[in-house]
């Protein structure tokens, strides 16, 4: 049984195809203006990592905020359904999800079985998600991965104050004039988008005891997995592949799909 | 069904249209209403036509000049509709005073854009029996200055019939409603939020008839709609809700059964009933209606010193009377009465174990696309 699931999002496509319910190839591509187009690529990359033709694909569930335009997907599921579907096909023991993606964040309190209880979602503005990162990184004229190995350890505490992500912008330049140490306003950074994410969190009522999974791309960004850590006082699993686990839970999905 | 629909479609993109040609043919006076709650049966009893102001979904510029940004958009809307002379045909405008928005944006509306007629109908916001003598004496100071203005004696003959015609509007609407739970789907909450919304622009009777005719096609009709889900709305007081926010949500295999919007159930929730004097009666129609975020009931806290929210027990209710699997609930942005009942009303809708979804619009945001994923990833979570 082969089934696919396509995630499209603001910033990139992902594809992941399911062979007997077992993982069999991913994709990923950044979105661009043409979300059909980009669906397409991504979902024929994926079948050609693993080798397949698309006539395989017995079912094909699309989601993230471009599912709509995807002609040739049997059905588009949000992807707040197919992330905490994905992270309990992954990790079955996870109760609460924390998404951060390139344009919005999420937390996602899930059942036992995957399902959806509540969720918390921040998509009016930047702050809190990876074009925060994206922007600052720029500001700091460094890449995102430079960022993110040096923003654990601060030897002078600073503070960025500003949540809209343009007057930190600001307030970057500021301390980069004042002569305040890059590393040091690296660990402000993630301290800021921790504290944003924070009450997104606890707005959902979670339970910190139970396992707890980040996912999205930003959780390649380590400073941000230990400053959150920090902040919740808890673990955080980070899958081995963080942006996959949306279009992967939209390919289960294509399963349950299947057999109705 | 459909030709009838498609009146009731126009009408309401047309709007204050109608009262224009109805003054121009009628030679009479309009009133404009503030929402909510305004015994609109006094202002028809006089022979003048009542219209209920609620803005437009224009880009407010002069409102913002007078009134802080951080009002509630239903009022600065209105009034800057009204400072751009979009409601050259009113002749006066009359609110109850349900917030403190209203209550104190609305002198401000008659400092600034003087009309020949403003009233404001004074309601406090404890509401139980000790206040209904002084809703009477308001409602008596209304029905005079309203005289004075028009230069007529409204009669308790006149008023009954008024009444009479505003609680055949009130039935009218619930037989549709009774048709929205058996027949899920059916007639689209957008046409039906649009069929309510009507009535506020024309003289009653006139649209009793349209009604009529509407729910006669509507009964003769075999409905091949049945949608699997069934959810109700609250909340959204005081203004019609986002173009197609309500198509949004009824998007997937989901139809909204009930709701208690003003621009809906609220608007003919409870009759005027009428024993003996109609001025008294109307005062009851005000102290006694649905729950609302505008109302406090001091009981819920007297004696147990718990908090209570009426309005979260009946928001439960009316999801188990129509066999709604969860509600959503559609807020505007700075609506402080709602947002204060809020933290209550969530004890009681999870203490009863109904999901709920919290979305906030405002008349600012003219695109509703980032509510998309949130409502359907809702309604996903109700679907077993």
């Amino acid at each position: 049984m082969i089934v696919a699931g396509i995630d499209v999002g603001s910033l990139t496509s992902k594809a992941v195809i399911l062979k007997d319910k077992k993982l069999h190839s991913s994709a990923l591509r950044l979105t661009g203006t043409d979300v059909t187009a980009a669906a397409e690529t991504v979902f024929r990359e994926a079948l050609d990592k693993g080798s397949l033709k698309p006539e395989c694909v017995e079912r094909i569930i699309s989601t993230g905020y471009g599912r709509i335009n995807i002609p040739f997907a049997d059905k588009s599921v949000t992807e707040i359904t197919c992330n905490a579907i994905g992270v309990h096909f992954l990790y079955p023991n996870a109760r609460l999800v924390i998404d951060i993606g390139g344009q919005d964040c999420k937390a996602i309190k899930m059942d036992d079985q995957g399902k959806v209880i509540t969720f918390a979602m921040n998509d009016k503005c930047a702050a809190g998600t990876g074009k925060f990162l994206e922007i600052a990184a720029q500001t700091l004229d460094m890449n995102l991965r430079e960022l993110g190995s040096i923003g654990l350890e601060a030897k002078n505490k600073v503070l960025i104050s500003s949540t809209c992500t343009v007057f930190a912008q600001t307030e970057i330049v500021s301390l980069i004039a004042q002569r305040v140490q890059k590393g040091d306003i690296a660990v402000a950074l993630h301290t800021s988008i921790a504290s944003r994410i924070y009450g997104l969190i606890c707005s959902t009522n979670p339970d910190f005891d139970e396992q707890v999974v980040l996912t999205g791309g930003v959780a390649y960004n380590n400073a941000i997995v230990k400053t959150l850590e920090k902040k919740l006082e808890c673990e955080i699993t980070v899958p081995e592949n963080p942006q996959i686990v949306t279009a992967l839970g939209a390919a289960v999905k294509a399963i349950s799909n299947l057999s109705k | 069904m459909e030709n009838s629909l498609l009146k009731f479609r126009k009408y309401f993109n047309q709007r204050y249209d109608i009262a224009r040609e109805w003054k121009k043919q009628s030679n009479s006076k309009v009133i404009g209403c503030l929402p909510m709650y305004f015994p609109e049966e006094i202002i028809h009893a006089a022979g003048v036509l009542p219209v209920t102001l609620f803005g437009s979904e224009e880009e407010i510029t002069i409102g913002n000049k007078h009134l802080m940004v951080n009002t509630c958009g239903m009022v600065r809307s209105t009034f800057d509709s009204l400072l751009k002379d979009k409601y050259e045909f009113v002749d006066g405008i009359v609110a109850l005073l349900v917030c403190d928005q209203v209550r104190f944006f609305f002198e401000v509306w008659n400092l600034d854009h003087p009309l020949p007629f403003f009233h404001q109908i004074s309601r406090p916001y404890k509401m139980d029996e000790t206040v209904k003598p002084f809703l009477i004496s308001e409602i008596k100071r209304f029905k005079k200055a309203l005289e004075e203005f028009i230069g007529i004696n409204i009669s308790q003959e006149t008023l009954l019939k008024s009444i009479d015609i505003y609680n055949e509007t009130r039935a009218l609407m619930r037989e549709l409603y009774d048709i929205r739970k058996e027949k899920p789907g059916y007639i689209s909450a957008e046409d039906c939020m649009k069929i309510i919304t009507v009535s506020m622009f024309m003289p009653k009777e006139r649209y009793n008839l349209l009604l009529k005719n509407l729910l006669s096609e509507a009964h003769s009709e075999e409905s091949a709609h049945n949608k699997k889900l069934k959810i109700i709305i609250s909340g959204h007081p005081c203004d019609i809700p986002p173009k197609n926010l309500l198509t949004m949500i009824e998007e997937l295999d989901v139809a909204i059964v009930d709701d208690d919007l003003f621009n809906g159930g609220r608007y003919f929730a409870a009759d005027v009933n009428v024993d003996g004097e109609p001025l008294i009666a109307l005062a009851d129609h005000l102290l006694n209606p649905i729950p609302c975020t505008t109302y406090h009931y001091p009981e819920n806290w007297e004696g147990s010193g718990e908090p209570a929210s009426n309005y979260g027990d009946y928001i439960v209710n009316m999801a188990k009377n129509s066999d709604a699997t969860g509600v959503i609930l559609l807020r505007e942005t700075y609506c402080d009465p709602y947002d204060l009942e809020f933290i209550m009303m969530k004890h009681s809708l999870e203490d009863a174990d109904l999901p709920y979804l919290s979305v906030f619009t405002e008349h600012e945001t003219r695109s509703i696309e980032p509510l998309r994923t949130r409502i359907h990833a809702f309604i996903e979570s109700l679907d077993n």
